[in-house]
């Protein structure tokens, strides 16, 4: 807990200077992701950025943070699974679904599922959709717990 | 300064080897570290450390007038006031500085890779100099926990010609399988939202834009390539060991939160990439293969190819390329269902209690699904609806077992380095209404409809600066027959789920036919937008409204507006020759109306000889008022 600390203060330390670009995120359900604000930038200087690959944030992000959202349980205390189920809520919804898929596979890894459990842990998982994604608006901490219990379940 | 390196001494005396200690010369300041100090930038200034190649990798040092100057141009970057000029004040000061204890963070932990290089090559004794704690850095490192390197290149987007110029950027790969899980690092310019067009091409060329590293996790850079602008991503893994890889971590450490002005032709992001790859492997030439005016993505990825650093490859498809991919496995009747699904006409419902087998509802659900976060992506749905919509598709598709069929694996195409050079040279020769003529070409970049296809993305087309000079041995004349400033086209075809718009942007000069057999250049603006289709056995065909404005002394008024359109057929037959049709008519709106108006049908054949050696047989005919040109000419291309 400790080293997350420093880490995170560290961070936030080397984002200080790109404090508006860091925020990224827009809310925590599915459907929240990272949209860079195109509203006050014309066709032209887009298309120009793509060719020059200009960008309007820079940073220094070891770690995305997820802090602004409910956080899963204390049996869940896992920094990068927690931070990649939020960051990748509709691919790893998309995956659940139809039991593979790479973000999921990621999920698996992140959770040390072994090798040999992947197939009997995706169909859990698939089985299972509804709890997991019970609503549009599902907080990334309800979607982890509910991961964890599904896949202990015998 | 504060003395240290005593307590170690004494408490660790049977640590030390014995010869060491006799080695070490007697001081007085001994066993104190000023002494040690002097000692250190002694050995260095004998051993001309500061002239040493890593010196100059980890610094950026070029060869400049007078000496060699840094391409960093953050002040936080040098530790001696004139660091940036001189190499030799800068390494002096960077060990004053190791010796500083009042600096927070420490020296070592703000430039650890300079610190690594210095305590290995010098040696430093870390006895005499103990290191101080860097837990900041500790735990950045722990994070990335890097093991081994990648090195991305983004291809063009489909129907952003501009775009083709690639990215590059690296990843550094831990001990996770997913590579997802593995760290970006970019480099690129930060540009300021409120710039207008002008301004942000103005300062990126002139190098008024701050250029930045950045770490992210791939994830993220895979959304943003992949997802967002619909790029794919060529994963090059290179064979960097671990600890040429935690060497580059630790540069690539030291450089966050330094800028570099960053110039979008030459000191861009795959430019200044090289640099870290040097610092990873030494012994490798990057930095110092590309000295011109124009250092594309592209090229440095040939010269990392080059300079053997790369073991295989890894194609990761963009979105679009795999819905494509699944649209093209469906059948109609199913890709037709899954855009129902995905724009809210058809409940999920209908497709489980449906008749399909459960392999092709499957497939009706996964390619709903994906097209549904396609269109949030595009923004065509807002989040609210797409919320709802993709959960309930995801929801049906949980309840049906299996997966689609897969008859044939998504297609790889042929890498980008398999494509020709960028530069071209041709050499033509034809006659024009009978006169013989020879014309050569220079071209400095890019890519055009009628060079080879392959590495490129069919239907692009992006030139920039293209100038022909023609001879017509007949009359000993010899003229500036064409000077293109840009000349851009993007035919996209539309299908069933996706409806891209085509364009073309052309400018530049042209020679234009006037009555009586007269040839002018005039100057041209002609911008062109519409629609394209795949036909077979047509190619892709094309239909552009388009303007076009033409600035002589020969016309009334000194210009001619006119409106009209154009039809084409872009066929590649094999992987030798193509096929380019054209019929285009302009009508006369505004100034000359009457020269304005024109028709023109032309034809070409391109034929690729090898990578970067193509033939192009043509013919084209104008017709206007007064005005009946043919003209047919062979073209020999090298590209360079």
């Amino acid at each position: 807990m400790k080293k997350l600390l420093i880490t995170v203060a560290a961070l936030s330390l080397f984002a200080a200077s790109y404090a508006s670009a860091n925020q990224m995120n827009t809310g925590c359900g599915v459907g929240t992701l990272i949209f860079q604000d195109t509203k006050d930038q014309s066709t032209l200087i887009q298309v120009l950025a793509m060719t020059t690959n200009g960008t309007f944030m820079n940073t220094f992000g070891v770690t995305t943070g997820t802090s602004e959202c409910k956080q899963p349980s204390k049996v869940v205390q896992h920094e990068r699974l927690n931070e990649f189920v939020q960051a990748n809520l509709d691919e790893l919804a998309r995956d659940i679904s139809a039991g593979k898929g790479e973000t999921l596979s990621t999920v698996a890894e992140l959770m040390g599922v072994p090798a040999g459990d992947r197939d009997a842990f995706n169909s859990k998982l698939q089985a299972n959709f509804h709890q997991i994604f019970p609503a549009p608006g599902v907080e990334y901490a309800h979607v982890v717990d509910t991961i964890v219990s599904v896949s202990n379940q015998g | 300064m504060r003395r240290r390196g005593a307590r170690p001494f004494f408490f660790f005396p049977l640590l030390l080897p014995l010869l060491l200690l006799l080695l070490l010369p007697p001081s007085p300041a001994w066993p104190g570290t000023d002494g040690y100090l002097a000692e250190l930038k002694e050995t260095a200034a004998h051993r001309l450390l500061q002239n040493d190649r890593y010196w100059d990798i980890l610094l950026f040092y070029k060869p400049a007038a007078g000496g060699r100057k840094s391409l960093v141009d953050d002040p936080k970057f040098f530790l001696a006031p004139g660091g940036k000029r001189d190499p030799g004040a800068e390494l002096s000061a960077t060990l004053d500085a190791m010796f500083d204890d009042s600096l927070s963070p420490p020296a070592r932990c703000r430039f650890p890779a300079r610190y690594e290089w210095l305590q290995e090559t010098l040696p430093i004794d870390p006895v005499r100099l103990p290191a101080p704690e860097c837990p900041m850095l500790d735990n950045s490192l722990h994070a990335i926990n890097p093991k081994s390197a990648s090195l991305i290149f983004a291809s063009g987007h489909m129907n952003a010609p501009a775009s083709m110029f690639g990215h590059t950027f690296l990843r550094l790969d831990g001990d996770y399988e997913s590579p997802l899980l593995s760290y970006a690092v970019n480099y690129a310019a930060t540009i300021n939202r409120k710039d207008n067009g002008i301004a942000y091409a103005f300062k990126g060329i002139f190098g008024y834009y701050p250029g930045y590293y950045s770490i992210l996790p791939y994830y993220v850079k895979v959304r943003e390539y992949a997802s967002m602008e619909q790029r794919d991503l060529w994963e090059y893994r290179t064979n960097l060991t671990e600890t040429e890889v935690r060497r580059m971590a630790l540069h690539i450490l030291e450089m966050q939160g330094i800028y570099s002005d960053y110039y979008f032709l030459d000191e861009n992001c795959s430019y200044d990439l090289l640099f870290l790859l040097e610092a990873a492997r030494p012994s490798v030439t990057l930095t110092d293969r590309h000295k011109g005016f124009f250092v594309t993505p592209i090229e440095t990825l040939r010269s990392v190819l080059a300079e053997g650093l790369i073991d295989n490859v890894v194609f990761r498809p963009s979105t679009a390329r795999t819905i494509q991919h699944k649209a093209e496995e469906a059948g109609e009747a199913e890709v037709g269902l899954a855009k129902s699904l995905a724009s809210g006409d058809v409940a999920p419902s209908t497709v489980v209690e449906g008749p399909l087998p459960p392999q092709d509802k499957a497939g009706v659900l996964d390619l709903a699904s994906d097209f549904t976060h396609y269109l949030y992506l595009k923004r065509e749905i807002p989040k609210d609806l797409y919320q709802g919509r993709y959960l309930g598709i995801l929801a049906a598709r949980s309840t049906v077992a299996g997966h689609p069929p897969e008859s044939r694996p998504l297609p790889v195409p042929a890498p980008p380095e398999s494509g020709h050079l960028v530069s071209r040279a041709s050499l033509a020769g034809g006659a024009r209404d009978g006169q013989s003529f020879l014309e050569i070409a220079y071209r400095p970049a890019y890519h055009s409809l009628e060079d080879p296809v392959e590495g490129f993305n069919d239907g692009s087309q992006i030139v920039f600066g293209e100038a022909a000079v023609r001879w017509y041995p007949g009359d000993e004349k010899v003229r500036l027959q064409r000077l293109d400033l840009i000349d851009i086209v993007s035919l996209a075809p539309r299908d069933a789920l996706f409806r891209p718009v085509s364009w073309k942007v052309q400018t530049g000069f042209a020679t234009q036919d006037f009555p009586g057999g007269v040839e002018s250049l005039v100057y041209v603006l002609n911008p062109g937008g519409g629609f394209a289709w795949k036909v077979s056995p047509l190619g892709i065909v094309s239909l552009l409204a388009e303007t076009d404005l033409e600035v002589s002394g020969r016309y009334d008024h000194s210009f001619a507006f006119g409106m009209g359109g154009s039809a084409g057929i872009a066929r590649q037959v094999s992987d030798r020759w193509g096929v380019l049709g054209q019929a285009r008519y302009i009508y006369g709106v505004l100034g000359d109306r009457e020269q304005g108006r024109r028709f023109t049908a032309s034809l070409k054949a391109p034929v690729r000889l090898s990578r970067n050696r193509s033939l192009v047989l043509e013919g084209e005919h104008v017709e206007g008022p007064s005005v009946h040109v043919g003209t047919i000419r062979i073209t020999w291309n090298a590209y360079f």
